[in-house]
């Protein structure tokens, strides 16, 4: 699967359609995420692979809002999972990327790792490499809806009053970029002590999330205290899917039900 | 265009997290936790997050200073350095090496720690070095 | 720490002991919420009630100052119901017998009374501890910042000893370093005792081989001066100049008045900094080094793992790397330095150090190496002192009878003052207060006070006040929280407009030489708004 990102890689950059390569390298004994300008730095690619399957995925996303931010004339090439797509679907559909300026490259998940992370769709559309493989249901997210109302509210509260106020859950997320964060907005969460503002701080985020998350688990990932936030957002974006019909990035060109701004259609607007 | 994610150690707790420090034509843009380092796994405290802001600080020190007419004033390396070892040299020929105390940090590299009392012990001969450790 | 961090995860006991661990240290706190998930019991003995002590099975609140009153408790109990390991103390230790007489004649309910912890929650802890298989201890500047604080150190580690809590996986006597780098700047002998790896500068043999590697015909064996008494020898005329390099007394000490004034004395003043800190602002000469960013070399964490840092920018303006200015310097000085990098000089450290003698820049490659680490075929040393094998041979009881802190609440100074972290800030600020995102999140100090006191005082929350004590007077506004006792309050020690350690007391423990900063007595008055 390796030698076929390499490879493509290596093409788009040989003809110069890109300006560099977003992916995974092997560097000082670890996993790091790279922007690959040459064809010959390309031998120390990696998939996000470390001592397992996915284990050092970064936000590649993210990484290439940075890039496109500084340059918006370049084009710039990614390898891409069914999540990171997602996410490009996303950053599109909300202005951050220009999709003509970008190229995915996208690998499809291995069973094993579709499992862990339970999510929609674990292979990008148009895969160079991997077998697609159904998605494995969501039973983290059945486990908390198993639990009774007041059950469901301890568990949570629980969860969150482990919170240490990294923010990292935001920073790490390819969905946040935005210049200014309700998180921080005095009005909204109260700031300066801990344990943070519970369940506010959290029940913010995750309404911000609802109509952007692309269930990628890099914030679960990311929590020092653990918190399962990644079963927080798909219960988010379960209720979009019951309400709305709509998951975020699953479709290249859906518009989200909640980005309707200004009055209903029925009546005259100024 | 240069973009860079270079893997470094946190300067804040004992911790010691790893991160990646984003650099994109020589500026600092970003940390990025290392989720392979065994010591935060991918994971950072708000600190660390937000390590990259203090470093390109505008407060920061940019040019040596010496007292003059009792205010700092810059001067230039060759100043300073010049004027920092003739004043350790007057005192220690004044007053003998105990006369010059070393406080050694917490803060800076192994190597840098490892000089300081180098110069302390082999130079101006003197083992008075400490530093914060207590504090 | 003689035991890794990622080894608490298996811990079946975790006694946590004067550490705010989520707030300060919360990489660690992520080991001990997944103890937590796995079974663990948590015991958290704190007179603050801290983030972490919400997830405790017990939590104790001990009064400021009495951790030996506790600790000989709990002792004593573990003694008297049989939970201790006789085994492990015949096969590894020495002078246990001392121990074992204090704690005969301890009185328990007084030693109760003192810490002001009932006897029942004293007995409970003791036994969870005493009874698990693989208990580990933590414990931060809690334990330390104390006119006894190696006492209490000494306590703990006769707390492990006593149930053989120590040469295994998951147990182990654990302080949680503070700074970054403090466990490297002890172990390349950044202390007045010592060379690189503990090297005593008093042995001949050390000072021998030191003196040949560094190209000099003899080197000072004399111990030198610690950071509090330089000093008192600024005062009386016996220290002339004082090099201070990424170090801000003038906020991070006890009794800063007093420290201002030694250094607006002392002749020659340089303060090497990337800061213009309230201790560079003192200085005769400023060197402005480059940050952590700027430069190559390594930090050794809390678990003595070394590991590299790495060069990710240009030093910011013409600011350089503090290893080529004190090279500059020791070369005009007339002692030449000719280091071409970072990586050179840590040859020589390997070379000289027989701890680091396995560690190369090569090998840091990964998840670098846990100290000692003897030889280059070495895996290093995740913990210390494996099948009760201690360094010096045997491990050492030492027999320790509770004593007060230097500073007692009176009626003149009727609260108690104790001081700590915030998650947002580190330390003077230097760094924190420079980060926009940081300064947001905590922008000014506060004096934490439970609502009686408050109440007492005509205090409302956010309003103003002034905290006075032997030594100094600042305005602060207050939090009301019952996370303080009453009696107690409680101040972080970042801010330097309203710099709590003006009244911090300076009276230190007579052995480690580390001042009280974790007790004193101070008086509260409303101030005009």
């Amino acid at each position: 699967m390796i030698e076929i990102v390499r490879q493509k890689a290596g093409e788009l950059l040989n003809q110069g359609k890109i300006k560099g390569f977003i992916a995974p390298s092997r560097e000082n004994g670890h996993v790091a995420p790279r922007l690959f300008t040459r064809v010959e730095e390309l031998s120390t690619l990696n998939l996000g692979d470390s001592s397992s399957e996915g284990d050092a995925r970064y936000p590649l996303d993210k990484i290439l809002i940075t890039l496109h931010r500084k340059y918006p004339d370049d084009c710039f090439g990614i390898l891409v999972r069914g999540c990171d797509q997602r996410g490009l679907y996303t950053l599109y559909r909300l202005n951050q990327l220009n999709p003509d300026r970008v190229i995915e490259v996208g690998i499809a998940c291995s069973p094993g790792l579709a499992k862990a992370c339970e999510c929609l769709k674990p292979f990008p559309d148009d895969a160079v490499a991997g077998d697609p493989v159904a998605p494995e249901g969501q039973k983290a997210v059945e486990m908390v809806e198993d639990m009774d109302m007041a059950g469901r509210f301890e568990f949570w509260m629980d969860q969150f009053s482990k919170c240490v106020k990294c923010y990292g859950c935001r920073d790490i997320c390819p969905m946040c970029f935005c210049n200014e964060c309700s998180l921080e907005c005095k009005d909204l969460v109260s700031k300066g002590d801990l344990p943070v503002d519970i369940p506010v701080f959290h029940l913010v985020r995750a309404m911000h999330m609802a109509d952007r998350c692309i269930d990628c688990g890099l914030c679960e990932e990311a929590c020092p205290s653990d918190i399962p936030l990644r079963t927080l957002y798909k219960k988010t974006g379960r209720i979009m899917d019951e309400e709305f019909g709509f998951t975020s990035g699953i479709n290249k060109h859906e518009k989200s039900p909640l980005s309707i701004m200004g009055p209903a259609p029925d009546k005259k607007g100024p | 265009m240069d973009y860079q994610n270079i893997l470094t150690t946190c300067t804040y707790c004992g911790c010691g997290c790893n991160f990646f420090l984003e650099v994109l034509d020589g500026e600092l843009t970003g940390t990025i936790p290392c989720k392979t380092s065994p010591v935060n796994e991918g994971k950072l405290c708000i600190k660390g997050w937000n390590v990259h802001e203090f470093v390109q600080s505008d407060k920061r020190l940019k040019r040596p200073m010496i007292r003059k007419n009792g205010n700092l004033e810059e001067v230039s390396w060759d100043e300073a350095l010049d004027y920092t070892a003739a004043r350790l040299k007057t005192v220690k020929a004044e007053k003998g090496s105990d006369a010059v105390g070393f406080f050694a940090s917490a803060k800076v590299t192994c190597e840098e720690n490892y000089l300081m009392q180098k110069f302390a012990r082999a130079a101006v001969g003197t083992n008075s070095v400490d530093h914060c450790a207590r504090l | 720490m003689t035991n890794g961090v990622a080894e608490l995860e298996h811990s079946d006991v975790i006694f946590i002991i004067g550490s705010n661990t989520a707030t300060s240290h919360p990489l660690v706190a992520t080991r001990i919420f997944r103890a937590i998930e796995n079974g663990a019991k948590v015991i958290v003995a704190d007179p603050r009630k801290n983030q972490i002590a919400d997830f405790a099975d017990q939590y104790i609140r001990h009064k400021p100052g009495t951790d030996v009153a506790l600790l000989n408790g709990m002792m004593k109990v573990i003694l008297d119901n049989g939970l201790h390991d006789q085994a492990f103390i015949d096969a590894n230790t020495e002078s246990f017998e001392g121990v074992k007489a204090v704690l005969e004649h301890l009185d328990l309910d007084a030693s109760a009374a003192t810490c002001g912890v009932p006897v029942e929650q004293i007995e409970q802890i003791a036994k969870d501890f005493g009874s698990a298989d693989k208990a580990s201890i933590v414990y931060c500047m809690g334990i330390t910042q104390h006119t006894n604080g190696v006492n209490n150190v000494k306590s703990l580690a006769n707390l492990a000893m006593l149930t053989g809590n120590i040469g295994r996986a998951s147990t182990g006597v654990n302080p949680l370093r503070g700074q970054n780098n403090v466990q490297g700047a002890c172990d390349m002998g950044g202390l007045p005792n010592v060379y690189t790896g503990y090297q005593p500068v008093t042995l001949g043999a050390a000072n021998k081989k030191f003196a040949q590697a560094w190209d000099v015909d003899e080197l000072p064996s004399g111990i030198g001066l610690t950071i509090p008494e330089m000093f008192s020898k600024i005062e009386s005329d016996d220290l002339h100049a004082l090099w201070i390099m990424g170090e801000n007394p003038v906020v991070s000490d006890p009794d800063a008045n007093h420290v201002e004034k030694a250094l607006e004395k002392v002749d020659l003043l340089i303060v090497q900094d990337i800061f213009l800190t309230p201790t560079a602002k003192l200085a005769d000469v400023v060197l402005p080094g480059a940050s952590f960013a700027e430069k190559d070399g390594t930090f050794v964490n809390t678990e003595r793992r070394v590991t590299r840092v790495r060069k990710a920018i240009e030093p910011v303006g013409d600011s350089k790397p503090d290893w080529e200015i004190i090279q500059e310097v020791s070369t005009r000085f007339g002692y030449a330095m000719a280091y071409e990098s970072p990586g050179e000089i840590f040859e020589e450290i390997a070379r000289l150090t027989p701890s680091y003698t396995g560690i190369s820049y090569e090998r840091l490659e990964g998840e670098g190496i846990q100290w000692p680490c003897p030889s280059e075929d070495h895996p290093g040393t995740p913990f210390l002192h494996r099948d009760g094998k201690f360094t010096r041979g045997k491990g050492l009881f030492h027999a320790i009878e509770y004593q007060p802190p230097a500073e007692v609440v009176d009626e003149e100074y009727p609260f108690w003052l104790t001081t700590g972290r915030v998650y947002a800030h580190y330390h003077t600020g230097t760094m924190t207060r420079n980060s926009e995102s940081l300064d947001f999140e905590v922008s000014q100090g506060f004096l934490e006070i439970h609502p009686d006191d408050a109440k007492a005082l005509l205090v409302n929350d956010g309003e103003p006040i002034q905290i006075a004590s032997r030594r100094g007077e600042i305005t602060t506004r207050i939090m009301v929280t019952e996370r303080v006792e009453p009696g107690v309050v409680f101040m972080p020690f970042h801010f330097e407009e309203s710099n709590i350690n003006k009244l911090t007391n300076p009276a230190y423990d007579p052995i480690a030489k580390i001042p009280e900063l974790k007790v004193c007595a101070v008086k509260l008055f409303k101030a005009a708004s």
